[in-house]
């Protein structure tokens, strides 16, 4: 947070314009890489536009009580504040906003904040199938967060850190990606991001088939809009924080300089993003739906060892 | 002299309470209230000083060092409040005077527990608090409900008897039972020689701080005690078996190495963290607030007794925070409890839903001290996470610890939606209809304890520094502490000042937009206008889904669940039992028994008494 306040805000907006582009049409991608799976043709690319323009345009909303009303307003806080405290691009360039302020203890509670505040709106609305998948998400939580953490903790003893920024620092500077230097916990944390993008094995939440889309039954027009915004830049930190932490993040403060530089950077990360984005995508293509007990389980289980084994082999690194 | 008039005011005012209700019931709670408001005074206002004093040889000593003024604050703010959110809560309640006498003088007694130099005093006053928290504890009994209170008073003697013995042993070994003579003759070190003494000291603190396997006893306990006692017994009196660890445990926290400090850590950690996961996961299957809560409470403590095992700044500083905190937060949620108790009957999830819009000021103190409770940022509680996660990662490297540690808390997520969820969200029912907001008298101290959470969530350092010369006056290194800038060993930062604007700001911004973007189109239904295959509920239907809440995580936690720790005390009293009934088959009533017994003896003295004398 140095120099001219303007800058700054302008910074914030850009970010939060930037990814919530970028996730948008990494959510369009979805579709069209599902349809095509499926033999399907699909809608277009930008079908997630309309999509939220029809939704905002909705005349007509229905809201069930106040923490209904501020449910998708908690999503789109956590998700844009969880955006600025992670370095999109490296080297402070440009986006550095509050990257400084905030470690990777810090992030992991931030990140959850959006979906407790949802869970609370879906409480409120009384729709049973909302709470169920309320209670699938609470324990997928405790599933898919406890190996992401152990290989967080990996990667922080290991480079006796727990900056995001000291660490995009040290892989730029020696050139080795985390994900070279700490492949358990790299592993680790693959197996968390399956899980934290709600995609097939680990739909359970949302479960068309079973819970009529559960929590997100009761939300339409203005706030289905909203939640769809929030859910979009979310994707896209998911996305840039396994980045900076394990794939070396994006952009060089030696090699890229000026606007070029940063448009470089820029596209450097929406390769490394789209690749990363793709696997939960693929994956959830060919899987079946896992049950509540199961998905956890999972967790509990080989991802759990891979992060036990990253701690292991951070102790001894060197 | 200040401590000698905070004493002083609890214990006229115990008196006054005792016998005002035999006059005129009204105004019992008033005065009870008034005597808490004016300890709390008298210690803000009067220098603390030093007492010394001797009585049947003993010499006592009371001091208010910044130690002491800090677990005495916790004490005092929550008593305070607690007794003016207690007169509403208890009006029209039975045997007043009882309660309120009972419950200054267990203020009285934690306040001396607190300011207590020397270990007689410590333990008379420990054991004041804990036979007037037995009294309030049973007062349910009087309405027929089964109080349990049997439990806690087998576990707190059993914690007493190691603390007496520990006592009597230190006094004789060391000819004095002044803390800084104690700790100066290394009397609390485990290789001292005299090892014991530390560990039956500890073993009476962790009785009162409810850990594994000592815990037994707060969970049944706290549901039955009245709520706006349960508020000061979780939030204040477990304290005081930290502080009781704090001071035994400064002598190995100040060597710094060694094995002692290790086993510390292992130990003491381990059974913290263990504290914690096992709790929460008691906590997530109630279906009671109040027992949710409880067992809450007891997971709390696990984090706290772990944050004091590692012995090192950030630790240390984490164990004075989470333990204010705690008293906060835990006291509010224990009086949301009591006041949904009061205007609802009942706090089982169960029978109640919905009731957001009967008692919304109800809610919002639930809903802060939740937040605050899970950890979630902007808020206080969350600070505490942050150091305590920090020091075992940086500090003492306890890795497979933390993660024990952090799997109790994002389980914690599941307990804490299920508290708002239970009782204040879901679908109305018709008869909750009539349920209406609890006085202002329960409300303030409710939303005063709230504000804590708030205001610590961007200012830490209100806490920080007065926890920093609380750990300087034992001396332990405190270090510089920022007012809202946290940051560990090795540099890393977080700024919760930055952190809780933008929150602050994006949420105003993003709520305006959202309420009033098409703001005449936006109709607000009622919770039975909802989209269930097309099905519209019947006013007395209620789909609130309650039962088995988390049915899918009890089933992949699946074996832990069958094992209990009651069970395990069970068995150990089944064995002890049959041990004493076979004792007992030694008096056989019979006179030539009896003379073989003393033959025996004597014959044993003979062969034996080389070794013996």
């Amino acid at each position: 947070m140095t120099g001219n306040w303007l800058i700054e805000l302008t910074g914030i907006v850009l970010t939060a314009l930037l990814a919530f582009t970028v996730g948008m049409f990494y959510g369009g991608l979805r579709r069209k890489v599902i349809a095509r799976a499926q033999n399907r043709v699909g809608p277009p690319v930008y079908q997630n536009f309309l999509d939220l323009l029809k939704l905002q345009g909705k005349t007509t909303n229905v809201t069930h009580g106040l923490m209904t009303h501020l449910a998708p307003v908690w999503v789109l806080v956590a998700a844009i504040t969880a955006l600025l405290f992670i370095p999109v691009l490296h080297g402070g360039l440009w986006f550095p906003n509050f990257t400084f302020k905030g470690d990777l203890i810090f992030l992991l509670y931030l990140m959850v904040m959006g979906s407790l505040g949802m869970a609370l709106g879906v409480g409120e609305t009384g729709n049973p199938n909302g709470a169920i998948g309320v209670s699938r998400g609470l324990s997928l939580i405790t599933g898919y967060e406890i190996p992401f953490v152990l290989s967080l903790v990996a990667i922080m003893i290991q480079f006796h850190t727990t900056s995001l920024t000291d660490l995009m620092h040290y892989q730029q500077a020696t050139g080795h990606w985390i994900a070279r230097e700490n492949p358990f916990a790299f592993l680790a944390a693959l197996f968390s991001v399956l899980g934290m993008f709600h995609y097939s094995p680990f739909d359970i939440i949302g479960a068309p088939a079973e819970l009529a889309s559960g929590p997100m039954s009761e939300f339409g027009g203005k706030y289905l809009g909203s939640l769809m915004t929030g859910g979009s830049i979310f994707a896209f930190v998911k996305l840039v924080l396994i980045t900076d932490l394990f794939l070396g993040g994006a952009g060089h403060p030696d090699a890229y300089t000026g606007a070029a530089g940063v448009l470089l950077g820029l596209v450097e990360l929406v390769i490394k993003t789209f690749l990363l984005y793709m696997i939960p995508v693929s994956i959830g293509i060919v899987m079946p739906r896992f049950r509540t007990e199961q998905a956890v389980r999972f967790f509990w289980r080989w991802p759990l060892l891979f992060g036990a084994l990253g701690i292991i082999w951070a102790v001894f690194w060197k | 002299m200040g401590i000698i008039y905070v004493l002083g005011i609890l214990i006229i005012g115990a008196l006054a309470a005792f016998f005002v209700d035999d006059l005129n019931r009204k105004w019992t709670g008033p005065v009870a209230m008034l005597a808490g408001f004016g300890a709390a005074a008298a210690f803000a206002f009067l220098p603390g000083g030093i007492v010394r004093w001797r009585i049947l040889g003993f010499s006592m000593h009371w001091e208010t060092d910044a130690l002491a003024g800090f677990f005495a604050w916790i004490v005092l703010g929550l008593s305070a409040l607690a007794l003016m959110y207690s007169v509403k809560y208890m009006e029209g309640k039975a045997r007043q005077g009882y309660f309120y006498a009972s419950f200054l003088t267990s203020v009285a007694g934690m306040f001396g527990v607190a300011v207590s130099k020397d270990l007689l005093s410590f333990f008379i006053f420990w054991e004041i608090m804990t036979w007037t928290s037995f009294l309030l504890a049973i007062y349910n009994a009087y309405y027929g409900v089964e109080t349990k209170g049997i439990k806690y008073i087998i576990f707190s003697a059993i914690g007493a008897y190691a603390m007496l013995t520990a006592i009597v042993l230190a006094l004789g070994q060391y000819h004095s039972l002044e803390f800084s003579d104690l700790m100066a003759a290394g009397a609390f070190r485990f290789s001292s020689g005299n090892w014991y003494i530390p560990v039956l000291l500890l073993l009476g603190f962790a009785v009162k701080a409810a850990v594994l396997p000592l815990h037994v006893w707060a969970p049944a306990v706290y549901p039955k005690t009245p709520m706006s006692f349960t508020a000061v017994f979780s939030g204040a009196m477990s304290k005081m078996g930290i502080l009781g660890m704090l001071l035994i445990l400064t002598g190995i926290f100040r060597s710094a190495t060694g094995w002692e400090l290790t086993l510390v850590r292992w130990v003491l950690g381990w059974l913290g963290g263990l504290t914690a996961a096992w709790a929460t996961l008691q906590a997530i299957r109630q279906n009671d607030a109040k027992d949710l809560l409880a067992w809450s409470s007891v997971a709390q403590l696990g984090y706290i007794v772990t944050a004091v095992s590692t012995g090192t700044r950030l630790g240390l500083m984490a164990a004075l925070y989470l333990a204010l905190l705690h008293a906060a937060f835990k006291g509010s949620l224990f009086m949301v409890a009591g006041a949904v108790e009061k205007q609802a009957g009942t706090t089982d999830f169960r029978r109640i839903s919905g009731l957001i819009k009967r008692m919304p000021w109800t809610f919002l103190t639930a809903l802060i001290a939740i937040i605050s409770l899970a950890g979630i940022p902007p808020l206080g509680g969350f600070v505490g996470k942050w150091l305590l996660y920090e020091s075992l990662i940086s500090e003492t490297h306890a890795y497979f610890l933390v993660i024990l540690i952090f799997f109790a808390s994002t389980s914690a997520f599941l307990y804490s939606y299920r508290f708002l969820f239970g009782l204040f969200l879901g679908q109305e029912e018709e008869e909750a209809k009539q349920i209406t907001e609890v006085s202002w008298w329960m409300l303030i101290p409710m939303l005063a304890l709230s504000a804590v959470s708030v205001v610590t969530g961007m200012y830490p350092g209100l806490i920080f520094r007065p926890a920093a010369r609380a750990l300087e006056s034992i001396g332990l290194p405190a270090g510089q502490w920022d007012m809202s800038i946290l940051s560990n060993v090795w540099g890393n930062q977080t700024d919760v000042f930055t952190v809780g604007s933008t929150v602050g700001i994006l949420f105003v911004l993003w709520a305006l937009f959202i309420t009033f973007k098409g703001k005449k189109n936006t109709r607000w239904l009622t919770t039975k206008e909802i989209s269930t295959s097309g099905e519209i509920p019947a006013p007395e239907d209620n789909f609130t889904f309650q039962r088995g809440f988390f049915q899918p995580f009890e089933r992949a936690v699946g074996r832990l669940y069958r094992s209990s720790m009651d069970q395990l005390w069970e068995d150990i009293g089944a064995a002890l039992e049959a041990f004493f009934g076979f004792i007992r088959k030694i008096y056989t009533g019979n006179a030539q028994t009896y003379a073989m017994y003393v033959i025996i003896f004597v014959v044993l003295l003979i062969l034996f008494r080389n070794y013996i004398f």
